[in-house]
């Protein structure tokens, strides 16, 4: 085909081409590292405006009315305002993890960037559990101590051992559950995240050796 | 080359051979960010692949087929929305000494039929243009030789019929 001779030929004679320098083709090694980190990012903003959003549609003030609890409820909310000065503060922590490592070009440097980076994002999760934990022996608490629809109860445990025991096995399975639940909730989140930054980090050690 | 990391060596092998994926990307791309994207995942996907080159072929080599497969891959993956090409955006490049008007206008259209080739056929006028034989493009394509001069032959065709309609 004749023609295809001269698209060879014009093909063959040109080649300039914007050449890309070592430092450009550095970069777009990194840039894989640099992306999973921005997800991390993204996730965690996602993430706490779900829990925002849930929070507005579970209104607790009428709960803490008829409990009579008005008067410790201001607490609750300085725990709510500290909570989410923490989750900023991881958020932020994030956010400057990613910038250094979408500008980091050495090697080591970036391995020790991702290291950081996943014991960043695990803390994040151990102190989100523990938040879990924490506001559901708030709540057990509150129930037991303020919410008359659960004095009869509390009467009963004063009488009988049996129910005793059954309400402390009750209120550590409700716990067990709700960790396990949330814990998967982070294991799917981030783990997968993580575990890709992982595998990134590994082959980085493979080259660096 | 003993001293060198991985990651140093396969940058300057690829420094050294970058034309080969800029040609690949002025075949499967229209625009220059579109290029530079392709470049960048190209080079990304050939770093993957890196520690499996053993080296008993030659890097260009084994950069064609790596780097044919990721374009390949991705133009499968993207909905071929562009229909409509904008060739005069695209960057190719007549030398002026034999400049001349027709023949210029005949790069054109060819360009623009090329383009409205699949990513498979992409990849054989590609080699085809590079001067390979076709023991080469049945190699770097996995595919049989008898079956690289059928697909060309046809391709030859298509691109008649899109030059007459």
């Amino acid at each position: 085909m004749k023609e295809l001779d001269l698209l060879k030929k014009d093909w063959q004679k040109n080649d300039a081409y914007n050449q890309v320098s070592e430092m450009e083709i550095y970069t777009m090694l990194h840039r894989q590292s640099s992306s999973i980190v921005k997800w991390i990012l993204i996730v965690s903003i996602l993430e706490i405006l779900l829990w925002t959003t849930i929070s507005l549609f579970f209104n607790t003030d009428d709960y803490f009315k008829k409990t009579k609890f008005e008067e410790l409820s201001i607490n609750i909310q300085a725990l709510n305002i500290f909570n989410y000065g923490v989750i900023l503060i991881f958020i932020y922590l994030f956010y400057k993890n990613y910038k250094t490592i979408s500008t980091t070009v050495s090697t080591k440097q970036l391995m020790k960037d991702i290291l950081k980076t996943r014991k960043t994002v695990q803390y994040y999760v151990w102190y989100n559990l523990g938040i879990v934990v924490l506001s559901l022996l708030l709540g057990f608490y509150i129930a037991f101590a303020y919410n008359p629809e659960v004095s009869f109860l509390k009467e009963k445990i004063a009488n009988d051992g049996k129910v005793l025991a059954l309400t402390i096995g009750v209120l550590i399975l409700t716990v067990g559950v709700f960790l396990g639940v949330f814990w998967l909730f982070y294991r799917l989140l981030y783990g997968i995240l993580l575990r890709r930054l992982y595998a990134n980090y590994k082959e980085l050690k493979k080259i660096d050796l | 080359m003993k001293n060198m990391s991985l990651e140093q060596s396969f940058v300057q092998q690829l420094k050294t051979n970058q034309n080969i994926i800029h040609k690949i990307c002025r075949l499967y791309t229209n625009g220059e960010d579109a290029h530079k994207d392709l470049f960048q995942e190209i080079t990304i996907q050939l770093w993957k692949a890196f520690p499996k080159f053993r080296g008993d072929s030659k890097f260009s080599t084994w950069a064609y087929r790596v780097a044919l497969n990721t374009a390949i891959t991705l133009y499968r993956k993207s909905t071929r929305t562009v229909k409509t090409v904008d060739y005069e955006n695209h960057q190719y490049f007549i030398s002026n000494e034999e400049y001349n008007y027709e023949e210029e206008e005949q790069l054109k259209l060819l360009y623009r039929a090329v383009y409205q080739l699949n990513d498979i056929e992409k990849a054989l006028v590609f080699m085809y243009l590079e001067d390979k034989d076709y023991r080469e493009i049945s190699e770097t394509l996995g595919i049989s030789e008898v079956n690289a001069r059928v697909k060309m032959n046809r391709i030859k065709g298509k691109l008649k019929k899109i030059l007459n309609p």
